[in-house]
C-alpha cells in the first residue's frame, strides 16, 4: 500500500473526521462505549501490568523492582510446567478439533435426511458448563467406578489410575476438550462452508475438477477467513484453560491460568508473580492474536 | 502483508484503511483484554454500625438446623441487649476464607464475628485483622478445654480465637472381618495396620487393606502430617516457628510407611487421588477394610442409602502409631473477632461466643448435628455418650490432636506439602527427596513471611 504525502492536508485526518457531521456523530454514539472499556478494561490492565513491576502484595503496590517478578516467574518450577502443559493442551486440542471439526462440517453441510436433527445432537456436548462435563468425565476417569479406567486397564492399554498420573490427566484432558468443542468448531466452519455458493462447485465440476481439488482450490481458499477465525476463537479459548484443568484433576494439572489463581487468589506470598503471570497471558495472547490479523491475514471486519 | 502497526494516528493515509487499522488493532486488544484475569479489585465497607448491640456473625450453611436455633436462643434471651445476625458463607472453605480475606483486605468489611477453621487464625492475625483474645479468653477459661484446638488459636503466644467445634482424624475399621479373623482389637501401629490388611483381605477377599486421603489438596496434607508426627517428624521448630525442621529421619519414615502401604498392595494405587468422599465410597461400599476419615462417617453408615455396611460392623479407634505417639490431625472451627469492629460491637459479640461455646449449647449442638464439643467435660457427659456413639470413640483421638503449622504463610505451605507428599505417595520422589525438598521450599516461605 502506498503512503500518501504527510503534509497533503493541513489538519490531518482528525480535522476532516470530526467536520464531517456523520462521522462526528459516529464518534458521540460510541464515545460511552469506549470510556467503558476504558474504566472496566484498558484501566485494570494498565494496573496490572504497572503493578507486575512492583514487589506487590495483596494489599500494597510496594517498591519497584523492574523484571524482577518475571525473572522469578520463569524461575518458577510451577510456572514452567503450567506454560508447558497450557501450549502443548492448546496446539494439540486445537489440532484436532480442526481437522474432526471440519470433517464433521463437511458430513452436515450435505443435505440428508434428518440432517437438522444431527446438527443438534453434535452441539449437546458443547451445550455442557465445562464443569459439569469435566467432573462428569472425572468421574468416567475414575478408578473405582471409572468405565474408561475399567476399559482401558482390561485391554492393558495403561497400567495405572489415570487419575493418578500427570500425563495420562492432560491427554484426557485433551480428549475431554475435543469432545466438548469440536461441535463448536464444527457449527463455525458449517456457516462458512453455507456462503460457498453451489455454482462455483458447479462450475468446476464443469472444467473436470476432482474430488480433492475442488477441496483445496475451491472449499479451502473460500473458508480460509472463517477457518482463522473459528481457529482464534479456540486457540484463545484453550490457552486460557481453567475451569477443565481444575476440576478434572482435582486441582492438580497446573495451567496459566491455575497458576495465577493460585497466585492472587491461594497464595499469601506469590501476588507479585501471579500478577506478573496474567501480564504474561494477555502479552502473548495479544501477540497470538495480531499474528493471526496480520501474519495469516485474518479479515476483522467486512470492510472493503 | 506490508502493513505495519502503529501508524494509526499519526500518518493521513488512506482513510478506508486507517479505520481499518484501528478495528484490527481494537479488535485484537479486547481479544487480548478478555483473557486477562484482573488481579487486584477491592471493594467499599469498613466497620459495622455499632452501638446497638447487634453483629454480624459469619459461618457456612448449617444442614442440622442447629446454629439457627443457638442464634435464635440467644436473640431471645438477650432481647434489647444484643442481637446477632446471621450471614450464611460458602460451605466450601477455601472459598470461605476468600471471601473474608477479601473483605479484611478491603479494609476490615461488616462481618464481626467469624466461624472460621482452624488454619486461619495465624494468616488474619499476622495481619492484624483479627483481635487478639488473650485477656477476655482467660487461661483459666482456657484449661477446660481441648490443648490441640485451643493450640490451634495460639499465636505468637496470643490466643486469637475461642475453640467452638472440632474434628479428629481417625481410624475406622470392619470390626465384624477383624474379629472373625481372630484380631481382638484395632492395631496400635502402622505396621500392625498393615499385617491386619494383608490377612484379612487375603482371607475375605476385600478389595482394598487400607484407604485414606492421599490426593493433592488440604487434606492429603492433614494425612501426611499424621504420618509424619507419629514418627516424631515436625514441620517447623516448636520453639521457634520460623525455623523450619521436616527434614529429618523421623519425617522420612512416616512419608515412607505411607508410600509402602500403595507399594505392598495394602492401598490401591488410586488412593493417591482420594479425597474424603472418595474414601467414604470406598470404606461403605464394604471395599476397604481400614478407612482413616473423620468423625462424621460414622453417621453416614446408619443410613442404608448411604452405606452398605452398618453401624455395627464398624470399629472406631484412634489412628495407629508410628515410632513415636498417635496422632490425629486436628480439624474443626473457632470463633474469631474482627478487629475493625467498634470495642462494644466486639464485646456483644464475644458474649455470643460464650453463649455458644457454654457446655449446654455444646452439648445441644452435640446431640443435634453430632458436632464434637471442645470441652473437656463434655466427653464424660452419659447423655452425650449414648446418644452419639461417636463422641464416646472419637475421645482418645482427640485427646491426641496436633494442629497443622501454624503460619501467617500457611496457604503456601500447605501448597507446597500437598505436592510433594502425593509425590512421594505415588513414589515419583522418595520420601527422603520430598522431606529435603520441603526443607528448602518451606524455609524459602517462613524466611518470606517475617
Amino acid at each position: 500500500m502506498t503512503t500518501a504525502p504527510r503534509e497533503k492536508k493541513r489538519g490531518g485526518w482528525l480535522k476532516e473526521e470530526f467536520g464531517n457531521p456523520e462521522r462526528r456523530t459516529a464518534y458521540y454514539m460510541v464515545l460511552p462505549a469506549l470510556l467503558i472499556i476504558m474504566i472496566v478494561a484498558v484501566y485494570p490492565v494498565l494496573n496490572s501490568i504497572w503493578l507486575s513491576l512492583h514487589a506487590a502484595t495483596i494489599t500494597a503496590t510496594g517498591e519497584f523492582v523492574g523484571f524482577e517478578n518475571y525473572v522469578e516467574m520463569f524461575g518458577n518450577d510451577d510456572f514452567i510446567s503450567g506454560l508447558k502443559n497450557t501450549v502443548i493442551f492448546t496446539v494439540v486440542s486445537v489440532f484436532f478439533e480442526f481437522i474432526i471439526g471440519l470433517g464433521i462440517a463437511l458430513a452436515i453441510n450435505r443435505a440428508f435426511r434428518g440432517r437438522g436433527l444431527v446438527r443438534a445432537a453434535v452441539l449437546v456436548p458443547w451445550a455442557f458448563p465445562t464443569v459439569i462435563s469435566a467432573a462428569m468425565w472425572r468421574l468416567m476417569f475414575q478408578d473405582q467406578i471409572g468405565v474408561i479406567n475399567y476399559v482401558a486397564n482390561g485391554i492393558g492399554l495403561i497400567s495405572e489410575p489415570i487419575l493418578s498420573d500427570a500425563t495420562l490427566l492432560l491427554i484426557g484432558s485433551i480428549l475431554v476438550d475435543v469432545w466438548k468443542t469440536t461441535p463448536f468448531m464444527a457449527l463455525l466452519l458449517l456457516a462458512g462452508l453455507q456462503t460457498i455458493p453451489g455454482e462455483v462447485y458447479e462450475a468446476a465440476r464443469v472444467d473436470g475438477a476432482n474430488v480433492l481439488q475442488r477441496f483445496f482450490l475451491i472449499t479451502m481458499p473460500l473458508l480460509k477467513s472463517t477457518i482463522l477465525v473459528a481457529v482464534l476463537f479456540r486457540t484463545m479459548d484453550s490457552y486460557r484453560v481453567f475451569d477443565l484443568f481444575w476440576v478434572m484433576s482435582n486441582r492438580q494439572l497446573e495451567s496459566l491460568s491455575t497458576f495465577v489463581y493460585q497466585g492472587v487468589r491461594i497464595s499469601q506470598l506469590q501476588f507479585a508473580q501471579g500478577n506478573a503471570a496474567a501480564v504474561f497471558i494477555f502479552v502473548t495472547a495479544f501477540l497470538l492474536a495480531l499474528f493471526f490479523i496480520y501474519g495469516l491475514g485474518m479479515q476483522t471486519s467486512t470492510e472493503d | 502483508m506490508a502493513q505495519t502497526t502503529g501508524t494509526m494516528a499519526a500518518t493521513p493515509v488512506n482513510r478506508g484503511m486507517n479505520r481499518r487499522d484501528f478495528l484490527k488493532v481494537s479488535g485484537a486488544g479486547l481479544a487480548g483484554v478478555a483473557l486477562l484475569g484482573v488481579a487486584g479489585c477491592g471493594g467499599g465497607g469498613g466497620g459495622s454500625e455499632g452501638g446497638s448491640g447487634e453483629f454480624i456473625f459469619s459461618f457456612g450453611p448449617d444442614t442440622s438446623g442447629s446454629l439457627q436455633e443457638v442464634v435464635k436462643r440467644f436473640n431471645k434471651e438477650n432481647k434489647g441487649k444484643y442481637t446477632a445476625k446471621y450471614r450464611e458463607m460458602p460451605a466450601d472453605t477455601g472459598q470461605y476464607f476468600d471471601k473474608v480475606r477479601t473483605q479484611f483486605q478491603a479494609g476490615g468489611g461488616d462481618i464481626d464475628l467469624i466461624g472460621g477453621d482452624v488454619i486461619w487464625p495465624a494468616q488474619f492475625a499476622a495481619n492484624g485483622w483479627i483481635l487478639d483474645l488473650s485477656d477476655k479468653f482467660t487461661e483459666e477459661d482456657r484449661a477446660d478445654f481441648l490443648p490441640g484446638p485451643v493450640e490451634s488459636n495460639t499465636y505468637e503466644d496470643k490466643v486469637y480465637g475461642v475453640p467452638w467445634f472440632t474434628d479428629a482424624g481417625m481410624l475406622y475399621y470392619r470390626k465384624d472381618l477383624l474379629d472373625k479373623n481372630g484380631i481382638k482389637e484395632a492395631p496400635k501401629t502402622w505396621d500392625e495396620l498393615k499385617d491386619a490388611a494383608k490377612q484379612v483381605t487375603e482371607a475375605e477377599g476385600t478389595k482394598y487393606g487400607f484407604v485414606f486421603q492421599g490426593s493433592q489438596y488440604e487434606g492429603g496434607v492433614v494425612n501426611g502430617l499424621e504420618y509424619i508426627n507419629s514418627y516424631g517428624g515436625q514441620v517447623l521448630d516448636e520453639n521457634d516457628a520460623s525455623k523450619v525442621v521436616i527434614d529429618s529421619p523421623e519425617s522420612s519414615e512416616g512419608l515412607s510407611i505411607a508410600a509402602s502401604m500403595i507399594e505392598e498392595g495394602v492401598s490401591p494405587q488410586a488412593v493417591t487421588n482420594f479425597t474424603e468422599t472418595e474414601s467414604q465410597t470406598t470404606f461403605l461400599n464394604g471395599d476397604a477394610v481400614f478407612c482413616r476419615n473423620w468423625p462424621y462417617m460414622y453417621a453416614l453408615a446408619a443410613d442404608p442409602d448411604e452405606s452398605k455396611i452398618k453401624q455395627e460392623q464398624i470399629g472406631v479407634a484412634p489412628l495407629p502409631a508410628g515410632s513415636a505417639e498417635s496422632v490425629s490431625g486436628l480439624g474443626g472451627w473457632n470463633f474469631y473477632i474482627n478487629a475493625a469492629s467498634d470495642p462494644e460491637t466486639q464485646d456483644a459479640a464475644y458474649e455470643f461466643v460464650k453463649f455458644c461455646t457454654s457446655p449446654e449449647i455444646q452439648k445441644f449442638r452435640a446431640l443435634n448435628g453430632s458436632f464434637l464439643p471442645t470441652l473437656k467435660s463434655l466427653y464424660e457427659d452419659k447423655e452425650i455418650l449414648d446418644a452419639v456413639p461417636v463422641i464416646a470413640l472419637a475421645g482418645d483421638a482427640l485427646a491426641n490432636t496436633q494442629p497443622r503449622p501454624v503460619s501467617p504463610a500457611y496457604s503456601d505451605m500447605s501448597l507446597k506439602m500437598a505436592e510433594q507428599f502425593n509425590a512421594a505417595f505415588k513414589g515419583d520422589v522418595s520420601p527422603d527427596e520430598a522431606v529435603k525438598t520441603l526443607q528448602g521450599e518451606l524455609q524459602d516461605i517462613a524466611d518470606q513471611a517475617s
